[in-house]
């Protein structure tokens, strides 16, 4: 009878540590998954898309993720309780971080089928990581429920990857020059509105206030970025087009000269000198005691990071939106992608009721009154209107996007940010431009072979 | 007699037989399950995956050795490969030292020696955490604590966080400074050595320094080589220091292996190279950890 006893109970213990292990293994993230089984077992049948309905009386529970800083996530959740209070049967369970290391953590939920069933993407990922439309629902099947009229049809363009349109464009970007005037004014020079001005301004900067103070900060990213606007503006044609870099390695080693002229005029500190000061992949500029205290006077960032950049300062009255500055006479050079995108899971069990949260959000009074441009000026023509008419629409932000929109001519690549040439370190950006700070290059053309190989390794990856 | 006639006289079937024989198979299910499911199919697969080139979002195009060739031949996973080294036997010596110097000292009756233990034991707690991450930029910046306090001594400070060999030396300094669980072991073995033969040393006239290397010393030996064994295998393991202190940088100065095996596999997402990286470095702690079992008859000494 014992053996019978201990028998029963080892044969329970091993269904229960076998049911442990089909849950653990369907899904890391497993509150995700967890909620949209059960919510699939007490609810309705995934809907039909096409002529889809939101059901407004089963209760459903949907997953939703985002990354991005204090302000935003605290938009989101309100926003999220909005939706709530307009569909009571709908519970969403928010999961969301800051961005660093939130890709690696996301592309192995996409790669595992246990990603959220709505997610606040990055542009690049749809390319990167859905190809051929196999991780995210193809959203015009979901047009009765998500106004996509309120899109401008380049931007649905451009989240549109292999015939599907894998995510609604939140906002759009692009980088322009935020400046501290106050270290300017210490300096005795205007902040910089050409380039004359701006390698003026390094001088300035090295000679009143001393051999710490620069009154421009890039990392290993940020060169990459403005020498792209630089080559784009001195010989008038787009970075990649139809999948094919425009540049030889001799014209690309022109942008890295620029770049090293920077450095040499004691526009920017070199990246040896950043690091010292604490910033890195992992520390950011706007974390750094250097930006904090004013000693870095100026950065080349995205149209929404303004408000990040502006609140890190420790006085930050004097914090200014630039002009961007025309550095060629071919053309104006830059360009603006789609900020990020919210998308709906493959994997997701209620794709109408996930369409309806992406509308709420983006079109709809109440969520696009809340949003504001959390997550950049609003894409959607009625998000924008609701969200300056609720007043929640940054200054600073419709500034710098305003000037970045009116400027920039060229459009960009997905590839561009492609984690094998993004990646810091690792990525071809931060070797080459980080070996050419560090003085690791013989000569600019060697780093800008190094550079052309690296992005036509990336753009035939992509092309597989 | 037949069989059937046999099985009832004895009132037993074959089966409820063999179930007597072997009942504690039973009992081990459990285990058995979770040693197949999360320690021999792991290991399985990522052998299998090292040899292809397993992309998380492409698949797996091509079968070979060509990761293992790769490890060897490419710039990036040789100088981790080397600079892991360079990690293992700068951190091992110093951390058993320190550990070993801490134990003897608060092996003394002293007051308030527990608390010393806890306070010392509290750094091996915090691990790798933001907190140690902001704690390590503030003290090693430029002008952080360190250099400050360098600058009061006439010193010029070197650039702890830009400069390569500067940054691999505070990684390490992170892992020595973690100490505790070494300590607490030391201390342990410190307490079993007998006290008869610091006596008859006394008597027989040997100095403190010459107690410790001649008595202290061959008698913890046995917990010096369990120490090394592990404190070997956790170095070539080190992860959590190099990616919230530096990320690896600059220049992939402080990319020990462990670093690089996750960003192969999470952020290039290739994991045929990430599983073949995590077999070369699982190998050489194999041959290190044979090597120390193998040396252990000249220098370990068990007195039973």
């Amino acid at each position: 009878m014992k053996k019978a006893i201990a028998l029963a109970l080892v044969g329970a213990m091993s269904v229960g540590l076998l049911a442990g292990c089909g849950g653990g293994s369907s899904s890391s993230a497993a509150a995700s998954s967890a909620a949209s089984t059960e919510a699939a077992s007490e609810a309705t049948s995934p809907a039909e898309p096409a002529g889809a309905t939101v059901n407004t009386t089963d209760p459903i529970t949907l997953t939703m993720s985002w990354w991005g800083g204090d302000s935003r996530h605290e938009a989101y959740q309100n926003a999220l309780a909005a939706f709530s209070e307009k569909y009571p049967n709908i519970t969403v369970e928010a999961s969301y971080g800051a961005w660093s290391g939130w890709e690696d953590k996301k592309s192995a939920q996409l790669y595992s089928n246990s990603a959220e069933d709505v997610m606040q993407v990055n542009w690049n990922w749809l390319s990167q990581y859905s190809p051929d439309g196999s991780k995210f629902v193809d959203l015009n099947q979901y047009s009765d429920i998500i106004d996509l009229t309120q899109f401008s049809q380049a931007s649905l363009d451009a989240c549109t990857v292999a015939g599907e349109l894998q995510a609604v464009p939140v906002s759009m970007t692009g980088r322009i020059f935020y400046w501290n005037t106050k270290t300017f004014e210490a300096a005795g020079v205007d902040y910089p509105k050409t380039l004359d001005d701006l390698m003026a301004a390094g001088k300035a900067f090295q000679e009143k206030l001393g051999d710490d103070y620069y009154p421009l900060a890039l990392g290993e990213y940020d060169r990459m970025i403005l020498m792209t606007f630089y080559l784009e503006s001195v010989y008038g044609k787009p970075w990649v087009e139809n999948g094919e870099l425009q540049y030889t390695a001799e014209e690309v080693a022109t942008g890295l000269d620029f770049i090293e002229s920077l450095e040499d005029n004691h526009v920017i500190p070199s990246i040896p000198t950043m690091n010292g000061k604490g910033i890195d992949a992992n520390n950011s500029i706007d974390k750094s005691q250097v930006w904090i205290d004013g000693t870095y006077a100026g950065i080349f960032e995205w149209d929404s990071s303004a408000n990040k950049y502006q609140s890190a300062l420790a006085d930050n009255s004097g914090f200014v939106v630039g002009d961007e500055i025309k550095f060629g006479d071919k053309a104006n050079g830059g360009f603006s992608k789609v900020s990020m995108g919210l998308a709906i899971t493959e994997t997701c069990q209620h794709p109408a009721e996930a369409a309806a949260l992406i509308n709420f959000l983006l079109n709809e009074e109440a969520g696009a009154s809340i949003m504001g441009s959390e997550c950049g000026i609003p894409n959607s023509a009625a998000g924008l209107s609701i969200a300056e008419a609720a007043d929640k629409v940054k200054p600073l932000v419709k500034e710098a996007n305003s000037k970045v929109m009116a400027f920039v001519d060229f459009p960009l690549d997905p590839t561009y940010e492609s984690t094998d040439l993004k990646a810091n370190p690792g990525g071809t950006y931060a070797d080459v431009f980080g070996g050419l700070s560090y003085d690791e290059y013989d000569s600019t053309a060697e780093a800008a072979e190094d550079l052309v190989d690296g992005i036509e390794d990336a753009l035939a990856s992509a092309a597989q | 007699m037949s069989a059937a006639t046999a099985t009832k006289a004895s009132g037993r079937t074959p089966f409820k037989k063999w179930c007597d024989e072997n009942v504690g198979l039973f009992f081990l299910i459990p285990w058995i399950i979770g040693f197949l499911v999360f320690k021999v199919y792991p290991f399985a697969s990522s052998l299998f995956y090292s040899f292809t080139d397993m992309n998380f979002f492409k698949g797996i195009h091509q079968y070979g050795i060509m990761n293992y060739v790769e490890i060897f031949t490419d710039k990036a996973t040789t100088t981790s490969l080397l600079i892991t080294f360079k990690y293992a036997f700068i951190t091992v010596p110093l951390k058993l030292v320190f550990a070993l110097f801490i134990a003897y000292i608060l092996n003394f009756k002293i007051k308030f020696v527990n608390l010393f233990r806890t306070i010392y034991y509290i750094p091996s707690i915090l691990g790798g955490s933001v907190a140690i991450a902001v704690l390590w930029r503030a003290l090693f910046r430029d002008d952080g604590v360190i250099n400050t306090l360098l600058g009061y001594m006439g010193i010029q400070g070197p650039s702890w966080l830009a400069d390569r060999s500067w940054a691999l030396f505070i990684i390490c300094l992170l892992r020595v400074w973690q100490f505790g669980s070494a300590m607490v072991l030391f201390l342990a073995a410190l307490k079993g050595v007998s006290a008869d033969l610091y006596e008859a040393a006394t008597i027989d006239g040997a100095s403190k320094t010459r107690q410790f290397f001649s008595i202290t010393v061959p008698m913890i030996t046995p917990v010096i080589f369990y120490n090394l064994v592990t404190q070997i295998a956790q170095a070539f393991q080190e992860f959590n220091g190099p990616y919230i202190i530096t990320g690896g940088g600059p220049r992939n100065a402080t990319t020990l292996v462990s670093l690089l095996v996750y960003n192969y596999a999470f952020k290039s997402n290739e994991m045929g190279m990430a599983c073949a990286l995590a077999w070369v470095m699982f190998v050489i702690v194999c041959i290190l950890t044979v090597i120390a079992f193998a040396s252990q008859k000249h220098w370990v000494y068990y007195a039973d």
